[in-house]
């Protein structure tokens, strides 16, 4: 495994990109007609300018108010914070085949295996510059926790790369592994100040002073990477709907409107690297009863499940505006829905990790299908040696009249 | 002084246009290369045959194209999931292709009845991702534009073979290389081969870099096929190289 930790703001930070420069305390606010600070609430994240007045994550707020009087004090998002997530895992999940992201700001991508790493890791730099406002410190290390650390001491916009994990982490502190406060003071009492010194002892004998979190701490101080990465998944819904404001008649119109909802799906799935598998087109109606109460009558719905997953513009509209253009609503539309239930990965998921567009072959494959529906079964055929010695053509080669070359004719 | 009127050309466009109506090719992010390890990488400025691009190879009459272009699908179909072959006429036979050792499980021939079906598949399989796409001629003018921008987005390496390309797919080509046959090679009175000289007659993909000089041999005798290997090999001491050209792409 070889992994790349991109190290960016918290990102209840990276929200409020407008108040990068200044120190910027995140923690709870405190109740309505309350002073914001409470002295039960703490620290969840603050800014470098922050952190050079000793605020700490963790700490109260009022000690942290104490600190940093100067400091703008902001209560937590956590849905924006989790929402930012989401964009930057997608906008991530073609570079690598495992991305895990982390609210805290760290970013890993599993790059053991990828055709172009360092492609990939600089595309990583870039779209995490983008999504936060600020240049990332980028580690490359043999796990997660050791490509942490290296990100921690890298320059803004600069990687540190590891080679041997062990080595790197030897004489860092001790207090860098994720113990709590009481099993750090142990282990300073037990003299182990070092990951060295740490990974020097046997895992059973830090096991028998601090339990099974000791036994985890020198498999990471030896750098054996016990931690895996989570990859993150998209998920498996999408869809797109647009409310009109005065009901809508004219069919231009709504193909109109189909055609910008299928463009904002298909850069969805693009990011996602997904396709659609199954499509719906919901078209609400104007309707007296509707305005007095929910009316599932008030509304036509036509959906299929494609054969070969959808995933471009072209292709979503190729189905969605042939509906609409023979579609006879019998009211004005209100709204127009577009869902996709079902998704899966698309042929063109993570190309880039590809080598020779392998990734392609099922859209190949169904491109040269419809080539034969449309212009008949002999238009596409794969050539198989057959008598090559042969003084005559015809003989030389079996043709397989299969684009996947299963079948022979 | 040539390149200060060029200058003051391109500035005035600039001007009049906006600047983004003009780009220097040197300018322009190269698209990713495809190494295909014939003499010809050396004319294209990027080491390689442009992803997403339509490479031209045209000549009059016997020149070399066809045989580079079939040493170009057998790389293709030993590196590719899927090197294609488009032809309107009937006139692909797969065993002139194994003098170059081609990996012909990746090989599909499309054989479309007319150019308009030869137009519909290039744009589908480029769209879908094909590896490689050679084009055994023309396709009408209104599959250009969606090929242009399905190879773009999928990065298929498009090669067209023509003897002289009309103007419109000339057009839509941005990487053009001329061939014209210098030379019969001739051993024992028996003719093994021809001299031909490539030149790069169109470059939007990095500055043109002019004209190599090709040897390409047939393969011939009476040993089995596979013992014979056709060979597209570059002349170094009549390569010119480094032409010094100042060039625009609108």
């Amino acid at each position: 495994m070889y992994v790349c930790c991109g190290l960016t703001n918290h990102l209840e930070l990276a929200r409020r990109p407008d108040l990068y420069g200044s120190p910027v305390v995140v923690g709870h606010p405190g109740g309505r007609g309350e002073s914001p600070i409470n002295k039960f609430e703490y620290v969840i994240a603050a800014s470098e300018e922050a952190l050079q007045f000793g605020v700490a994550p963790g700490m109260a707020l009022r000690q942290a108010e104490h600190l940093c009087p100067q400091a703008t004090f902001l209560p937590p998002d956590p849905d924006s914070a989790a929402h930012l997530r989401e964009l930057i895992s997608s906008a991530l999940y073609d570079l690598a085949p495992t991305v895990e992201v982390r609210v805290e700001g760290f970013a890993w991508l599993d790059v053991s295996g990828v055709v172009s790493a360092g492609e990939s890791i600089r595309e990583a730099r870039r779209r995490l510059r983008a999504a936060t406002g600020r240049e990332p410190r980028l580690g490359l290390a043999p796990g997660p926790f050791s490509a942490r650390l290296a990100a921690v001491r890298a320059r803004p916009g600069r990687l540190v790369q590891v080679d041997r994990a062990r080595t790197f982490l030897a004489p860092l502190s001790s207090h860098e592994l994720p113990l709590d406060a009481e099993q750090l003071e142990r282990l300073d009492l037990l003299g182990l100040r070092t990951l060295g010194a740490v990974a020097a002892i046997g895992p059973r004998e830090l096991e028998s002073q601090l339990g099974r979190a000791g036994r985890h701490a020198v498999l990471l101080a030896r750098g054996l990477e016990p931690d895996q990465l989570t990859p993150w998944r998209p998920p498996l819904f999408t869809s797109a709907h647009r409310q009109f404001e005065e009901p809508v008649e004219d069919r231009e119109a709504l193909l109109f409107v189909s055609r910008a909802l299928c463009g904002d799906l298909a850069e969805e799935l693009g990011l996602r690297g997904a396709g659609a598998k199954h499509v719906r087109v919901r078209l609400m109606f104007e309707s007296a009863g509707r305005a007095q109460g929910a009316l599932p009558s008030a509304a036509e719905q036509r959906e299929t499940i494609v054969r070969h997953p959808l995933s471009s513009a072209a292709e979503l509209f190729g189905l969605i505006g042939s509906w609409v253009k023979e579609w006879q609503p019998r009211a004005p539309i209100t709204e127009l829905w577009i869902e996709l239930p079902v998704l899966e990965g698309a042929g063109r998921r993570q190309l880039r990790l590809w080598a020779g567009g392998d990734g392609n072959s099922e859209e190949v494959t169904a491109a040269l299908e419809r080539l034969q529906e449309r212009w008949g079964d002999h238009v596409v055929h794969k050539p198989r040696p057959a008598l090559l010695s042969s003084p005559l053509p015809a003989q030389r080669f079996a043709s397989s009249l299969s684009p996947s070359g299963k079948g022979s004719g | 002084m040539q390149e200060a009127q060029l200058n003051i050309a391109i500035n005035s466009i600039r001007v009049r246009f906006g600047s983004q109506a003009l780009t220097r090719a040197a300018e322009l992010p190269p698209p990713q290369p495809w190494p295909s390890r014939t003499p010809i990488d050396r004319l294209t400025g990027i080491g390689g045959l442009p992803h997403g691009r339509l490479t031209l190879l045209s000549g009059n009459g016997t020149c070399g194209k066809l045989t580079l272009a079939l040493l170009l699908l057998a790389s293709a179909t030993r590196e590719f999931a899927h090197a294609m072959v488009i032809e309107t006429r009937s006139g692909f036979d797969p065993w002139t292709l194994l003098p170059f050792y081609p990996e012909l499980s990746a090989l599909t021939v499309v054989n479309a009845p007319a150019p308009d079906p030869a137009g519909e598949a290039a744009v589908a399989l480029a769209r879908a991702g094909a590896g490689f796409i050679l084009l055994m001629g023309e396709i009408p003018e209104h599959w250009l534009g969606p090929l242009e921008s399905g190879a773009s987005r999928s990065g298929t390496v498009i090669v067209g073979v023509v003897d002289a390309p009309g103007r419109a797919f000339a057009h839509a080509s941005s990487l053009s290389l001329g061939f014209s046959r210098t030379d019969w090679i001739w051993e024992r009175g028996q003719l093994v081969g021809l001299r031909a000289s490539a030149r790069c007659v169109k470059n939007r993909v990095a500055p043109p870099l002019g004209e190599t000089e090709l040897e390409i041999r047939y393969p011939l005798g009476t040993k089995a096929l596979s013992d014979h290997r056709g060979q597209v090999s570059e002349i170094p001491s009549i390569r010119v190289e480094g032409l010094e050209c100042t060039s625009a792409v609108v």
